[in-house]
């Protein structure tokens, strides 16, 4: 037996059996809580996760329970503690936090939600932002806040309790987030980073301080909302009880992290000018990140801050792997003994044999409305160029070409002010080899997949190593981000598709008038809820 | 058909009868209530009905199930041209928010019977298309009855339970194979809110999702992190929550309210859940006054 033999064996057995350091994240979704454990080189060790409900009282409600929420973190926290980390002999280090943009719910000075939370798919306050956007103080708000005005930030919906439920309102001792709500049920204190700040419509992202005329419109003073930190906060307050109920040391630091928006930037690796990420899952979104904010006059784009001297900005879509669903569920299944993901691959598969283009078949994906780059809410799905040789295959390709088509629309803007040479993609839709491919090819860019596909909870471990020293900044951090799977443009498919997209461009504007009407028509005729 | 029924032998058996129409004849078949629970198999022709409101098109061997707080009818009260048959049966106890009962002539275990009342009362309506086993069924009771064979009230009553249960999986399955699993899951997740106090087991619930309940653990596990039983456990105690909270009533009430069998074992499920005792937890929100 040779001596390197034995070093060997002694350094595995040091490693299997030394404390290694390491930290946790958890990342509050729009469906469940998913908490991971990272080593100090960022490395994904193993995760757990729970889900919770939304509930929707009435066709514009999108609603959760904080108190679900918040005990469902402890449940993925504690299944992660027992599984991964004693089990590997872990020490923890600090444990981040990120969460779904734009939640809010009421809170009395017990701490006590006052109502649910309303989550970001929540439209009840159409009307308050819809006024507030034709107005000139919409235009200020917005470019003091970097928020669009819409029915999805806390602005607009503080804005319609104050107008809808007085008496909650009166009651409410604070307006916060889930994230904050889990953080307060975790320490006793009020914290919001100014990344999640940025993202409520309330907070002026060039001054750092919550905006006079945006808390004014909203009814409230600055008391009633959460005090500001940086994203590198540290609480070492963790209460008594949740240190024995998971077995962590007194004094681990919870870092307060920010937005999952911003995170899952960082979490793809982009931190600078040059690239772009774009994730297409439920929803979509696409996003650049820079030193200084993107000046749009049609305030088509957010601008959020990841931390200070790093904003993200882009735009976000309805339209994403949501549309794909729902024209699977409609038109996939032949009979009802078919299953559903297998009705999902055969279409997809058919829509893969298809041409670049669909043979003409276009498709306008707006049927939940659009955000960005429209911002039209009566805007809804077309098929153009029906004709007599289209069959099921050709518009289930137009359906997934519409959907990156939209990317695209909001992609193109983008590069007005921001060159883009390579886009990260993430999510689950985005990721697949055929949509990763479409993508590439009608953005006519060179695409990589994130090779870890939970980039916001990345982000977040990226943060927190950053700030215990791992990283000596977050650019650092954010190079050791890996993508292997990389595709590049095929010129001849991207050549199809422009005049194409010029079209769909083009109709997208064009049926404005027409969006309004068959909208009205529609809200007239709306089936009763079964 | 048409067999004279509601006998000494077949109290529960209100009607089983078989309607062949050949021409479209006005003011018969208004929007009405029926009587008990009703079974009714489309067998020829082509009926637009309206039943709980909601517009219908329904053709041969389409089954639809009626409990008596619904409507069913023809929204002008036409009858039109077409074959019908239906078998209505008197349970014990039918009601909306009550567990059905069908009573002492059912072999179906007492769970069982729960189950079949809540997935009814859940579904308005029960519309199964192209479902040709009931009318099979509901032949071979038919041919007990005419036929009065050594122990045919037995075989009858046994075959009204096997049609109970295969309309019962049948609506699991349908519920199955439209729809995903998130959807599915999330018409469960309604369910146990309406009724937290029941005493749900997971063969309540993968029957409800019409899985068995191995695939139905193992899927709810990969959606949502937890097992069915555990995120059961999660809704009660988030609900408990917010009671202890938001009114005065006792930790008693509440854990019983909330499904647990004794305020013991809810303050042992919260005290493992939350790190706090229901006690410690409600005087922690006082004392933050």
């Amino acid at each position: 037996m040779s001596v390197v033999n034995i070093a060997q064996v002694l350094s595995y057995i040091k490693y299997y059996t030394s404390n290694m350091d390491c930290i946790i994240t958890i990342n509050i979704g729009t469906t469940a809580v998913k908490a991971s454990v990272f080593g100090m080189k960022s490395q994904l060790l193993g995760s757990r996760k729970g889900s919770y409900p939304i509930f929707h009282p009435k066709p514009e409600y999108s609603e959760q329970d904080p108190e679900q929420v918040f005990l469902t973190v402890l449940y993925a926290l504690k299944n992660l503690l027992n599984d991964e980390i004693r089990t590997g002999k872990h020490n923890v280090i600090a444990i981040g936090f990120t969460a779904s943009m734009h939640s809010v719910l009421a809170v009395n000075r017990q701490g006590v939600p006052l109502s649910n939370a309303m989550i970001w798919a929540d439209n009840r306050a159409q009307r308050e932002a819809t006024e507030l956007k034709q107005s000139a103080l919409g235009k200020l708000i917005y470019d003091a806040t970097g928020t669009p005005i819409h029915p999805m930030s806390p602005l607009a919906k503080i804005a319609w309790w104050a107008r809808h439920e007085p008496s909650l309102f009166g009651r409410t001792y604070k307006f916060i987030s889930i994230k904050e709500y889990v953080l307060f049920q975790l320490t006793g204190e009020y914290l919001i980073d100014h990344s999640m700040a940025s993202s409520t419509g309330l907070f002026n992202i060039h001054r750092l301080v919550w905006e006079p005329q945006a808390l004014a419109f909203a009814g409230i003073n600055a008391n009633q909302l959460s005090e500001p930190v940086s994203v590198f906060h540290q609480s070492t307050q963790l209460k008594k009880q949740y240190v024995q109920l998971l077995g962590l040391s007194a004094n681990t630091p919870l870092v307060v992290g920010g937005n999952d928006g911003c995170l899952a930037t960082l979490g793809a690796g982009v931190i600078a000018e040059g690239a772009a990420t774009l994730t297409i899952g439920s929803s979509g979104a696409m996003r650049v990140a820079g030193k200084r904010i993107l000046q749009d006059d049609q305030q088509r784009f957010f601008n959020y801050l990841l931390t200070e001297g790093h904003y993200i900005s882009g735009g976000p879509t309805n339209s994403g792997g949501v549309v794909f669903e729902w024209f699977s569920q409609q038109f996939g299944a032949s009979s009802n003994h078919l299953d559903y993901e297998i009705a999902t691959e055969q279409l997809l598969k058919a829509a893969e044999n298809v041409q670049a283009g669909a043979e003409g078949l276009l498709f306008l994906p707006y049927i939940l409305g659009e955000r960005a780059p429209l911002w039209n809410a009566n805007a809804r799905g077309v098929y153009f160029g029906v004709n007599i040789n289209h069959e099921r295959r050709h518009f289930a390709r137009a359906t997934v070409e519409g959907i990156v088509f939209q990317m695209h629309s909001i992609g193109k803007l983008l590069q007005k002010y921001r060159s883009i040479d390579t886009i990260y993609v993430n999510g689950a839709y985005a990721s697949m080899p055929f949509w990763a491919q479409l993508l590439s090819d009608v953005f006519n860019k060179t695409v990589y997949i994130n090779d870890n596909h939970d980039s916001a909870s990345l982000g977040v471990a990226l943060l927190v190593l950053t700030n215990i020293g791992a990283y000596g900044s977050l650019s650092e951090a954010a190079k050791t981000v890996t993508s292997h799977e990389v595709y590049y443009p095929n010129t001849v498919a991207h050549d199809n598709y422009a005049p194409l997209f010029n079209i769909f461009e083009r109709l997208s504007h064009k049926l404005g008038d027409e969006f309004d009407a068959i909208a009205a028509l529609q809200e007239k005729t709306e089936p009763a809820i079964a | 058909m048409n067999t004279p029924l509601r006998n000494e032998h077949f109290l529960h058996l209100y009607e089983l009868t078989n309607l062949k129409n050949q021409t479209v004849q006005l003011a018969r078949w208004p929007v009405h209530k029926s009587v008990g629970l009703r079974v009714l198999c489309i067998t020829d022709g082509k009926f637009e009905w309206t039943i709980e409101g909601q517009k219908y098109i329904l053709y041969p061997n389409d089954v639809l199930v009626i409990c008596p707080w619904q409507t069913l009818g023809h929204q002008a009260g036409t009858l039109e041209i077409g074959a019908f048959e239906w078998l209505t049966v008197v349970p014990e106890v039918l009601e909306k928010e009550t567990d059905l009962r069908l009573g002492a002539w059912s072999n179906l275990l007492e769970g069982d019977q729960k189950i079949t009342g809540k997935l009814l009362a859940a579904h308005a309506p029960v519309v199964l298309p192209q479902f040709k086993l009931v009318h099979d069924i509901i032949l071979k009771i038919d041919n007990e009855i005419e036929r009065a064979e050594f122990a045919f009230q037995t075989r009858v009553n046994q075959l009204i339970d096997e049609l109970l249960v295969v309309i019962v999986r049948q609506l699991g399955q349908q519920q199955n194979q439209r729809r995903d699993f998130p959807q599915v899951f999330q018409k469960l997740e309604q369910l146990l809110r309406e009724d937290l106090e029941h005493p749900w087991t997971v063969e309540e619930m993968s029957a409800i999702v019409g899985l068995g309940s191995t695939a139905f653990t193992e899927k709810v596990k990969a959606f949502s992190g937890f097992s069915p039983l555990n995120y059961l456990i999660n809704i009660r105690i988030s609900e408990a929550i917010k009671l202890m909270k938001r009114t005065n009533k006792s930790l008693t009430d509440i854990a019983l309210e909330m499904g647990f069998y004794s305020s013991q074992h809810f303050s042992t499920t919260f005290k493992k859940l939350t790190g706090y005792t229901p006690g410690q937890y409600r005087k922690k929100v006082m004392n933050d006054e």
